[in-house]
């Protein structure tokens, strides 16, 4: 509830700047397409490559989804590429010890629901902040990870499991599917029931949601338990897709999905972590990573532009908001 | 509640950090007149560097040593303080396992001060290291180039996955960039830095774009790796885009890229690094240091063969 205290500026104006704040990003999104449709329109605006697209993202948004509802609430989850990566690793583990496959993937989500409860204990009901909360947790479940598989990679999971990363139904890919249901079932958490709502309100404004009568120690926690299960989830997919399992094979999570879940607040929401925004967020990236490729940018140059385009869309949000 | 709640998180904490403690306080305590080796890595996450150090470990242990494993996870920094550590408690030798020694300069020198030998296992040598047993990187590149040539009949586009970072994936890739240009029909047309951690999805995502952007058979005829993670994930996506006439190679020998090897057509080649002569001769080298012998080199370079 913002109340516009600036001079204001002609209608047309106001409602354009208004327009440039909500979709701006969609609009930089559907610039990049464009951009590299151009450039590569043989390789880029081919069905086949936006396939691609969307399963390579598919397990970073399906991690980002659980990310983004943490920090709806303004707090935050650098775990969740460690967690992904020891789920990756307790499934393999299981798969090759000869556990079946349903057992195996309900007991990895069940330890990446405890996983967030712990995370979510430290923070929401010790007090801890959720940056050195977070990060130690990514120290244990990282050396956690390495201790299982003394560093090595496991390998050798029965053939069925290659279904769930990659395997399609139809022409779309499972991976695509398990982000779809995800990013579903975390849109209608969010937007449609009162804990979402909850969740918000402690993101406004902690205090005053607990003096609603909130319980935001247990809202909280309970973003957490759902960050651990979709970094589970999200682990479990990758495993399959690269049908084998390293205790760092999720790492990059840490960043991308915080990097994901920053752009998509500069969408739809201003300023506010949304699902939709994520999705977004997540798609960028896996675009521009994509389409650089694709033209054959340095993978050194890729990273550079990567990170000026983050602080691009950030700096024009702000802008925006600024010039209101 | 919150203090509660910390109170409890307090206490099983504090279990956490006693229990491995007390279990390793006896298994770890040092026998009088016992040989003490301190091994020091960056990169115990890799699966080679694991393999490598592990059974060094078990030809020390069999010579009655007392052998402690430190990583440091990536962190030079932190790898310094650790070898800093060491040299203060005075161990008979430092094994260095894998990392860029130029890195690390710091703590060599620390080692040198306070009389204790760095040896390098699969490390470079610089000055402050006594000495390294290693793979000769780049003829591991220039095996795999090779492997890669005759498995498309010496012609055709060719990708490299580099990791210049790493000073022996760097050699391998100038290896395979001299053999690979004996062969006039063959042309590099790209080279692709590999990210890591999580190089097989990397590998996996680009090689994916990559394959989008050369959809025409026969335009990409095969893709060398510095090593086997990404050729792994390389292949995985040629497998999914149909790709059959690919060929790929990677250079280590690790268990995932020999059975793919076995088991299909498109992983044609690893250089299997002789990690077990590398870790024995190791052993070998610091008993006959410790015995007060010179030893015959500095440098020690075990070749690798080929896996196909």
């Amino acid at each position: 509830m913002s109340t516009n205290t600036s001079i204001p500026g002609s209608a047309a104006g106001f409602a354009a700047q208004r327009f440039f704040k909500t979709w701006g990003t969609l609009l930089g999104f559907v610039f990049l397409v464009l951009l590299f449709s151009a450039l590569r329109p043989d390789a880029f605006a081919q069905l086949r490559n936006f396939r691609n697209l969307i399963e390579q993202v598919a397990t970073l948004a399906i991690a980002s989804a659980g990310v983004g509802m943490v920090m709806v609430t303004g707090d935050f989850d650098l775990s969740v590429g460690a967690v992904a990566s020891l789920a990756g690793v307790i499934v393999a583990s299981l798969l090759v010890a000869g556990i079946g496959i349903p057992a195996a993937i309900a007991i990895t989500l069940l330890v990446g629901a405890g996983i967030g409860a712990v995370n979510g204990l430290i923070i929401a009901h010790a007090g801890v902040s959720p940056f050195i909360g977070t990060l130690a947790a990514m120290t244990s479940y990282t050396g956690l990870a390495l201790f299982v598989t003394r560093g090595t990679t496991i390998f050798g999971m029965p053939a069925a499991f290659r279904w769930f990363g990659q395997g399609s139904v139809g022409p779309i890919p499972v991976p695509v599917i398990v982000m779809v249901g995800v990013i579903g079932i975390t849109w209608i958490l969010l937007d449609f029931t009162t804990f979402g709502r909850r969740l918000y309100a402690i993101g406004g404004n902690r205090q005053a949601a607990y003096l609603a009568g909130i319980n935001t120690q247990r809202a909280r926690f309970l973003a957490y338990v759902y960050s651990g299960v979709t970094a589970s989830i999200s682990g479990i997919v990758l495993t399959s897709r690269l049908f084998s399992a390293h205790p760092q094979a999720a790492a990059p999570f840490m960043l991308n999905a915080a990097a994901a879940v920053f752009l998509g607040m500069t969408a739809f929401r201003d300023g506010q972590a949304n699902v939709f925004g994520t999705l977004l967020g997540v798609l960028i990236m896996g675009v521009l990573s994509n389409g650089l490729n694709i033209v054959g940018v340095d993978t050194y140059i890729q990273s550079v532009l990567t990170g000026a385009i983050l602080v691009l869309a950030v700096l024009l949000s702000g802008l925006s908001q600024r010039s209101r | 509640m919150t203090k509660i709640v910390r109170m409890w998180l307090v206490a099983a904490i504090v279990l956490l950090l006693v229990a491995p403690l007390v279990s390793a306080g006896g298994a770890g305590e040092r026998v009088e007149d016992q040989v003490d080796i301190a091994v020091v890595t960056p990169y115990m996450a890799s699966a080679t560097t694991a393999q490598v150090i592990n059974q060094f470990q078990e030809y020390a242990e069999a010579k009655g040593w007392r052998v402690r494993v430190s990583d440091t996870a990536g962190d030079f920094g932190m790898l310094v303080s650790r070898i800093q550590d060491v040299a203060a408690q005075q161990v008979d030798a430092i094994v260095l396992g894998m990392g860029d020694p130029q890195q690390m300069s710091a703590g060599l020198s620390a080692a040198g001060e306070a009389g204790v030998p760095v040896f390098g296992l699969d490390a470079g040598f610089t000055e402050g290291v006594y000495l390294n047993v290693t793979s000769d990187n780049s003829d591991l590149g220039r095996q795999a180039a090779d492997a890669l040539a005759e498995s498309i009949d010496g012609s055709g586009p060719v990708v490299l996955f580099t990791h210049d970072p790493h000073p022996g994936v760097r050699a391998r890739a100038e290896g395979a960039r001299e053999a690979l240009g004996e062969y006039p029909d063959i042309e590099i047309i790209r080279e692709i830095h590999i990210e890591v951690p999580g190089p097989v999805d990397f590998a996996r995502s680009v090689t994916e774009d990559l394959l989008t952007s050369f959809s025409a058979e026969g335009s990409i005829a095969g893709i060398w790796a510095g090593w086997d993670e990404p050729a792994y994930g390389a292949t995985q996506a040629i497998e999914r885009a149909e790709r059959e006439e690919i060929r790929v190679v990677g250079v280590d020998g690790t268990d995932f890229a020999r059975e793919e090897i076995d088991t299909g057509t498109i992983f044609a080649a690893t250089i299997m690094q002789d990690f077990d002569g590398m870790a024995q001769l190791l052993a070998e080298l610091i008993d006959e240091y410790l015995a007060g012998n010179e030893p015959e080199s500095r440098v020690y370079q075990i070749p690798g063969s080929v896996y196909r």
